[in-house]
């Protein structure tokens, strides 16, 4: 009998923690409909300069300084950022869940670049350069992930 | 066999060496190498929590039952009552604490396959996958946290062979040979067990984070280079930097 309460106790809380899975979310789509080139006139010191620039009804304007943008966050954000070598690639749609403790929900979705990072060491040794994947909503840098792949990363784009 | 405050104090010491040099090579950052230093720690703890009545088991499950209360306050505090909460986290709490520990306790037997190297690995790669589908956190980190339990729970394995041996009778204790081993293979139980253990190893490797980044970072020519910058004084200036 003990034994039963036991489990029955158990189950209630297994159930418990089954209802804290979030429920199937609808599938996203890669929203090729949605985007659009759009002719942005840009004002420089020099000539003006127009731009096709890229922007997705789902994942917002993709950016176009981004080589910028990067260099300037890791300088303050990895040891040596400032001397480091970096290497980019094209921006690409993705998204991104919360960890499921969190909810598991899509907490972020913009355009992506695997950036390579070679920084050199206390000694100024040059290291094997580190893979990032730099989170962009427009040309706002959101955050940094080590790494080409995370589990709760999709990446819309080859 | 060693007592829980040597297994303790030993896999804090061996935690606290392995992470302060992870931190020095720059594979993390000071606060995540609090947290190593935590897990290689509860790592050093856990082939005891199979014994049913080691100080080991209640540390384990006074862990485990605050961590899955919490996990479930964070997850339903967006939509649950206080109340609510309160009760969930109550029977959560409980139920874990008690009920689990108790059929665990029924089921589980003190140097069984807890004590086995492939449990270790086992243990680590869990560890490796929870922090990635869990808390988000990146590859490398995930493996590093990994890595400490997995750790930790080597030194605990090599410390009770360790104490199996008699150094004034010089001679081996029966318990010797029991705390690290690869796998029991005595009985039909023991084969089935040693099995599954054997046959999870690559399951959970597959939906496991990306391991070529914690390989770069300790595993290779690159990382050795590291450990040597950092062990001794780069300009041979010691203390006057």
């Amino acid at each position: 009998m003990k034994i039963l309460v036991k489990i029955a106790l158990l189950g209630s809380i297994s159930g418990v923690f089954l209802g804290c899975v979030p429920a199937p979310k609808p599938q996203i789509g890669i929203g090729l409909g949605g985007l659009i080139s759009q002719q942005v006139k840009r004002v420089s010191n020099s000539l003006p300069v127009a731009e096709n620039r890229v922007v997705d009804r789902e994942y917002g304007a993709k950016p176009l300084h981004y080589m910028n943008a990067i260099r300037s966050y890791f300088t303050n954000k990895i040891p040596r950022g400032g001397l480091s070598k970096y290497k980019y690639g094209e921006p690409k749609r993705a998204y991104k869940k919360e960890g499921f403790a969190f909810g598991g929900d899509i907490s972020w979705r913009g355009w992506l670049v695997e950036t390579s990072i070679a920084t050199p060491t206390r000694t100024g040794r040059l290291l094997t350069p580190k893979p990032y994947m730099v989170l962009f909503s427009g040309e706002q840098i959101v955050e940094h992930i080590l790494g080409y792949s995370h589990k709760l990363i999709t990446k819309v784009d080859p | 066999m060693a007592n829980f405050n040597t297994h303790f104090m030993v896999a804090s010491g061996a935690s606290a060496i392995v992470s302060g040099t992870l931190l020095s090579m720059e594979v993390v950052a000071p606060e995540q190498a609090v947290n190593a230093f935590i897990l290689g720690t509860l790592g050093g703890l856990l082939p005891d929590v199979d014994s049913a009545h080691s100080t080991s088991i209640k540390v384990g499950f006074n862990v485990l039952s605050l961590l899955m209360t919490i996990m479930l306050i964070f997850v339903k505090s967006s939509t649950y009552s206080l109340i609510e909460m309160f009760i969930v986290a109550g029977l959560v709490f409980v139920g874990i604490r008690y009920a689990l520990l108790d059929i665990f306790r029924k089921i589980s037997k003190h140097r069984g396959m807890f004590h086995s190297i492939p449990v270790a690995f086992i243990w680590g790669i869990v560890i490796a996958i929870l922090m990635q589908y869990f808390f988000g956190l990146n590859s490398l980190v995930s493996w590093v946290y990994g890595f400490m339990v997995t750790t930790g729970y080597f030194v605990h394995l090599i410390l009770d062979e360790l104490y199996s041996v008699d150094l004034r009778n010089k001679r081996m204790k029966k318990s010797s040979g029991t705390a690290m081993k690869f796998g029991k293979l005595k009985t039909s139980k023991d084969k089935i067990q040693t099995a599954i253990i054997y046959a999870s190893i690559p399951i959970l490797m597959n939906i496991a984070p990306d391991t070529t980044l914690i390989v770069n970072a300790l595993f290779s020519y690159d990382a050795w280079l590291t450990f040597k910058d950092v062990l001794l004084p780069y300009d041979g200036r010691w203390f006057l930097h």
